[in-house]
């Protein structure tokens, strides 16, 4: 129940948040416009872009809350909760934009395989939460993290897909799924992104919530 | 009336259910009536004495000709409100008329101050907290060392000394968000923590507060808002349902953040300056706030750097001067 009213509340204060919101929400579509002549490439910018977004919500939100998880820990919520919680929010809010660009994407493109675009915005935006919080609890205050996932993203999008670079990048399972998708690719492109997503997914939930649990760890002093 | 007959809550008008009509028939009774009960039960009355309790209420409340949430408040803060005063009466006896009340007819099952709604019962005076040669370094340099401190329930202990000296950080190691480097810890398992700033999400308005802190501590949303308005009724300050966290003014934000720190209803209080920011009228609440937690067995923990709040407290711990 605590990780439901976290999430909640953490949809409410980003909903608030207008501004912020509108420009997160249409960076994909600037990414998107500037590629919109080459259909490939537009379509992996708009998940890049995308991936941009969330992630850098996520980073925001997670650092905003910096204050009051130790209180609501001290309370008695669990640090599963209020990680979970806000992830949750988070990840349920990229869908929900990843279902609005893919209705563009499908009205714009006509990609030849829909149902897989739909999991590449999808996947995007899965991704895209935890690696936001992971940044923010690696680095805790909102310009380092900002400045590195510019980095991430900027090598993604540089990187030669060939080298082991690219392999390495969180977003890599989007190049693969963008082939599958636009290029008609064989089903080996598929499972290839489906394992780098679930992978990173993992690693960066995974880390997300040790580094919290060390963080807001409460030792427990003996009643008197 | 009976030693422990209920008498109306000086909060219950002011309640936030305190609006309802008078003599809501016999389901809005009934319904408080069991609301009552099921709460004294949580608190760990035992069934026969809670129904009694709850028959009593709503037996007076007709008398009035008034619903009972109208004169009494909400249901489970009436609850915990008779239970404190019966633990208080207990506690200190000359409180009260002993010719009124009898500690002796408490029942056993009721818990003493401050027990927590597991039902463990406490005796009067128990030790909260306890630091034993707590000392803390921030690599090579030395915050402090060797502080003793006990703080036993209905005390209130202050923490004093000098910027820098480390009196956050000492409270903060007592609420366990901060290790100590040396030393030992005990403290009961409720706390209450009020830092001097932050502590609040400017995004979400005080009743969402109350409702983010009420489901980390497992309370229902609508009655962990009721109760965050009551408590906040207690310092003066009546939160607007869309007014944003961060456009409330500082010292209704410390306001905020006391409500917060009460919510669950804890055992030890941490209070780190809380008072920053009140007008004096809120300030003079305030001290009556700690007072009434004292007297309700509750041990509380202040930092200050105001000489004349001393005067309110039963021990002072000084850090000394900076490190």
């Amino acid at each position: 129940m605590t990780a439901l009213v976290v999430a909640a509340l953490s949809a409410r204060e980003v909903g608030r948040r207008r501004v912020a919101l509108a420009l997160m929400v249409t960076l994909p579509l600037w990414f998107y416009l500037l590629r919109r002549s080459a259909e490939g490439q537009s379509v992996r910018m708009l998940a890049l872009g995308m991936a941009w977004a969330v992630s850098a919500l996520t980073l925001f939100v997670v650092n905003a809350a910096r204050g009051v998880d130790p209180r609501l820990r001290l309370t008695g919520a669990s640090t599963l909760a209020v990680i979970g919680g806000r992830l949750l929010a988070l990840t349920a809010g990229g869908i929900a934009l990843a279902a609005a660009y893919w209705a563009l994407v499908v009205a714009d493109q006509r990609p030849e395989r829909p149902w897989a675009a739909a999991l590449m915005m999808a996947l995007t935006a899965v991704v895209a939460a935890p690696l936001g919080s992971l940044i923010a609890a690696l680095l805790p205050r909102e310009l380092e993290g900002a400045l590195a996932l510019l980095s991430i993203c900027a090598v993604q999008m540089l990187a030669d897909p060939p080298t082991l670079v690219a392999h390495l990048m969180p977003f890599w399972s989007l190049r693969e799924l963008g082939t599958y998708v636009i290029d008609g690719a064989d089903a080996g492109y598929l499972w290839r992104a489906l394992l780098h997503a679930a992978l990173t997914w993992l690693i960066c939930a995974g880390g997300t919530y040790a580094l919290f649990a060390w963080r807001l760890r409460l030792p427990r002093y003996p009643e008197p | 009336m009976t030693p422990d007959s209920p008498r109306p809550n000086p909060h219950g008008g002011a309640g936030p259910s305190g609006g309802a009509g008078p003599s809501g028939g016999a389901g809005p009774a009934s319904g408080w009536a069991d609301r009552f009960a099921d709460e004294l039960l949580r608190l760990g009355v035992q069934p026969p004495r809670a129904r009694r309790l709850a028959e009593e209420t709503t037996q007076q409340a007709a008398e009035c000709a008034t619903a009972p949430d109208a004169l009494f408040g909400p249901a489970h803060l009436y609850a915990r409100h008779l239970i404190t005063e019966l633990n208080t009466a207990a506690l200190n006896p000359t409180a009260l008329n002993p010719t009124a009340f009898n500690p002796t007819a408490l029942n056993p099952a009721v818990p003493k101050a401050g027990a927590g709604p597991s039902g463990g019962a406490i005796d009067p005076g128990d030790v909260r907290l306890r630091l034993t040669g707590v000392g803390k370094r921030y690599r090579r340099r030395t915050i402090f060392a060797g502080v003793n401190l006990t703080v036993r329930a209905g005390e209130v202990a202050a923490i004093v000394g000098a910027n820098g000296c480390g009196k956050s950080t000492l409270l903060r190691i007592c609420a366990s968000l901060t290790r100590p480097s040396s030393g030992t810890v005990q403290r009961t398992r409720r706390v209450g923590f009020v830092p001097q700033d932050g502590g609040t999400a400017g995004w979400l308005t005080a009743d969402e507060h109350f409702t983010l802190f009420g489901a980390a501590a497992g309370v229902a949303p609508r009655r962990a808002r009721s109760t965050g308005e009551h408590l906040a009724g207690r310092l003066a300050w009546r939160p607007s349902r869309d007014q944003l966290t961060q456009h409330l003014s500082g010292g209704t934000r410390q306001k905020l953040n006391l409500v917060l720190g009460e919510l669950h209803s804890p055992d030890l209080l941490l209070l780190d300056e809380p008072y920053q920011g009140f007008d004096q009228g809120t300030y003079l609440s305030f001290w009556q706030q700690i007072l009434a937690w004292r007297d309700a067995g509750k041990a509380v923990v202040v930092v200050t750097h105001l000489l004349h709040d001393l005067q309110h407290v039963n021990q002072v711990h000084d850090l000394g001067a900076t490190a």
